[in-house]
């Protein structure tokens, strides 16, 4: 089964600091880490390839130093990463990203599934997995909590809807986006650090993909971000400590208070 | 008596600790200024009412545990005092009630500023600004406070590197049952060979006739820190709440290293693992921790990933796996730490281990995943014991905190496995490996296995005493380890020791039963 795992790096999710100039998140390469949604799509994809047999490809759109944390993913089971980048990219919301991963997939070549994250912890948008599919003409499913079935030729996985979960069986190739909780990531072992060392990440930019430069980047991005703002720190609760029947009359007056 | 509430239902938490130890008390308070806890302090002195000091009862020993009278409750004295740089070091003034999660958490964020802070410490913190820092003794409850790992000269994995609590403490304030204060700083007070003189703020002196014992030359949180022409304030660090209380601690903060790492080497055999772990721990610099789990443990943690919803979370380990070493790697780049692990990877090979058989953590998800595992190993003995207690309330854990010198870890290691299968017990191995300091738990399954096993433990105390070891490495002695502590120094130690006591608080109303049995009879009588 030949599978393409889409990854991006985020802040760490323990600091996330904003520039209080430019309004936008610090993106310290230092302190970058997987979106870890994508950590759990790339798990999936290595116990599907230790089930069927296969190759992985990790593949991900971003500055230079994104190389590193691809290393990363083949030590973590990969076969293989391709990372897109190029000025011309920069700037993207999700339908320009969409786009240059499409055309990144098309580079790798013959898939049988895609496995992406349901969103990144910084952006939120849970739409890079939907638009991809839409690009490539390939059926998706969202939100999957557990793979029931696998071969070559179709799937059938759970995914979670308001209140219960739904059974949905697709055929392949196809695109899936995955919960976190689906699975544990592993974690790498000195010897697949020393194997991804010496299996370099291939690079290509917007020229080698032929992309159209009118669809990728700022250029090619119909979002605009008018304002970035952090939300005001949430105030600290009040503990009433008086007996029962007090307590209820402070509660009343801190009603009225807000009603005022 | 107005700061003094009597005790009562409401107050039930605050009759015991992490040792799951009970006790009964007649009052509680929780003061909030050091004024406060003399007033508290001299009242109870004045009318001979016996206190226990409390940060947040996070101890293993029962030392917060009280036995009657008053208990002195400090967790709400938690505010940042000052700041201070001297040589580029910095230092941070707290109250003990602070807790260790919430001063790393501070420094962490950038978020020190304090309403106590003067102009003088804000001119400082703003020389700190763009390093970070933190607070280096790194016990497995990071909920403690910092008054309590005083009190116990705490330790935890990373005091390979960095030491125990006492070599980050520079200065201290000390309240006495007199209701006077001691201000100590370090490199200032100290003894000439065994007489130590000491003047409080109030101009009282005391002159203090320390006891002749020679500690042992190994890790080690048991009983008084005593040596010749000792610094002052070392008497008070590990002094188990018995002398004073302590209402402010200058705390000696560390650069944090800009690359941590964290790789968990797994083994089929315990005698790779101990000659692994014994080869390397001496060779590496920047090697903080040195930890190790036995086969029960990671036994544990494989029921509790299945049963518990909370362990869901921990990584799996496979079954070929038996035990493990665990090493944190401390340094000033990526790459030296890279170095650092292709050289580990190949010391486990040359020991017959299989570096395909390790979890790297390089950055600080991966890293709180593997700290993460390591806190599951004793909360996971703890369920069991809780759960067996619903059937047998009298029998706890018993954890050994014991440590010897280097060479005789693999004495002490061949001690404790062959008694334990002598004495058909079940148990649980795992801690600072690197220090020779196991905490061995016996899990016992029911009231003769209780008894077995205090028996058991007993006898260590007295083979590791005559290995030149410790019987409390890091959890301090407290109520439940005072018996060992004899077998340790001999009983001339132990008298020894409560004459010294006696000079700073003749009434013996402080901390009874921490250290040796009350001496409230003696000061009575």
């Amino acid at each position: 089964m030949n599978l393409i795992v889409c990854m991006k790096q985020v802040p760490s999710s323990n600091e996330v600091r904003m520039d209080p100039k430019t309004k936008t998140i610090i993106r310290d390469a230092k302190s970058a880490v997987w979106n870890p949604f994508d950590r759990s799509a790339l798990e999936v994809a290595v116990l599907l390839k230790e089930q069927l047999g296969g190759h992985i490809t990790a593949l991900s759109m971003g500055i230079p130093d994104t190389s590193r944390l691809l290393e990363e993913a083949i030590s973590c089971g990969a076969d293989e990463a391709l990372l897109l980048s190029d000025r011309a990219f920069a700037g993207a919301d999700t339908l320009a990203t969409s786009y240059a991963l499409s055309l990144g997939v098309k580079e790798i070549g013959p898939y049988h599934l895609i496995l992406c994250g349901k969103m990144a912890v910084d952006g939120d948008t849970a739409q890079i997995g939907p638009e991809l599919a839409e690009t490539l003409g390939i059926p998706h499913i969202t939100d999957v909590t557990q793979i029931v079935f696998a071969s070559e030729k179709e799937l059938i996985v759970s995914r979670k809807i308001d209140g219960a979960s739904q059974l949905v069986q697709v055929t392949l190739p196809a695109l899936l986006t995955v919960v976190k909780e689906i699975a544990q990531p592993r974690l790498p072992s000195i010897a697949s650090i020393l194997h991804a060392k010496e299996t370099p990440c291939t690079v290509r930019n917007a020229q080698n993909l032929q992309a159209d430069t009118t669809r990728t980047g700022l250029l090619g991005s119909p979002t605009q971000v008018v304002k970035t703002f952090t939300p005001p720190p949430k105030q600290s609760g009040v503990t009433l400590s008086a007996k029962p029947d007090q307590a209820a009359k402070e509660i009343a007056a801190l009603f009225e208070e807000v009603k005022r | 008596m107005e700061p003094m509430q009597p005790f009562s239902a409401q107050f039930s938490a605050y009759l015991k600790d992490e040792s799951r130890t009970i006790g009964f008390a007649d009052s509680i308070s929780f003061p909030k200024s050091e004024a406060e806890v003399l007033t508290i302090l001299t009242y109870c002195n004045q009318n001979n009412i016996p206190v226990t000091i409390q940060g947040a009862r996070t101890g293993l020993a029962a030392a917060a545990v009280p036995f009657g009278g008053h208990v002195m409750n400090l967790s709400q004295m938690k505010q940042m005092l000052s700041l201070r740089e001297e040589n580029g070091q910095f230092f941070l003034t707290v109250e003990p009630g602070l807790t260790l999660l919430e001063c790393n958490q501070k420094l962490a964020s950038h978020q020190l500023q304090s309403p106590a802070f003067s102009a003088a410490s804000l001119a400082v913190l703003e020389q700190m600004e763009g390093k970070t820092f933190f607070f280096a003794p790194d016990p497995t409850e990071t909920t403690c406070t910092i008054g309590g790992m005083a009190a116990c000269n705490a330790s935890g994995a990373r005091s390979f590197l960095y030491g125990p609590t006492r070599n980050h403490i520079t200065a201290l304030r000390v309240v006495l049952p007199s209701g006077e204060a001691l201000a100590l700083r370090r490199g200032t007070c100290f003894a000439r060979h065994r007489q130590l003189h000491l003047t409080t703020e109030q101009g009282t002196s005391y002159a203090l006739a320390l006891p002749q014992y020679r500690m042992p030359n190994t890790k080690n949180a048991s009983g008084y820190y005593i040596k010749e022409n000792l610094d002052a304030i070392d008497l008070f660090l590990g002094s188990d709440g018995t002398l004073g209380v302590i209402t402010a601690l200058e705390l000696k903060l560390t650069l944090l290293p800009a690359s941590i790492w964290g790789i968990s080497f797994f083994f089929s055999a315990e005698e790779t693992a101990l000659r692994f772990a014994d080869t390397v721990r001496h060779q590496m610099p920047g090697l903080a921790s040195v930890e190790y789990f036995d086969d029960a443990a990671l036994t544990l943690l494989r029921k509790q990933k299945e049963t518990g919803l909370a362990f869901a979370a921990l990584p799996t380990i496979a079954e070929a796996d038996r035990c493990c070493v665990y090493l944190e790697l401390h340094s000033d780049t990526d790459e030296e730490n890279m170095e650092k692990m292709v050289r580990l990877g190949r010391v486990m090979e040359q020991c017959g281990g299989d570096q395909s058989r390790t979890w790297v953590a390089r950055n600080e998800t991966d890293l709180s995943l593997l700290h993460f595992f390591r806190h599951a190993v004793p909360e996971s003995a703890n369920l069991i014991i809780d759960e067996r207690k619903k059937e047998y309330p009298e029998i706890t854990k018993l954890g050994a905190d014991m440590s010897v010198p280097d060479d005789r870890l693999f004495d002490v290691m061949r001690l404790y496995r062959t008694t334990l299968a002598e004495a058909h017990l079940e148990s649980a191995t795992w801690g600072h490996l690197g220090n020779n300091h196991l905490h061995v738990n016996i899990l016992p399954r029911d009231l003769s296995d209780f008894h077995k096993g205090k028996a058991l433990y007993a006898r260590w105390a007295e083979e590791i005493s005559a290995m030149g070891g410790a019987v409390s490495a890091e959890h301090g002695v407290g109520k439940i380890k005072a018996p060992f502590l004899a077998l340790m120094y001999g009983k001339e130690a132990i008298e020894e020791m409560r004459q010294l006591k006696l000079t700073l608080d003749p009434h013996s109303i402080l901390g009874n039963g921490n250290l040796f049995p009350s001496v409230r009879k003696e000061a009575e009588a």
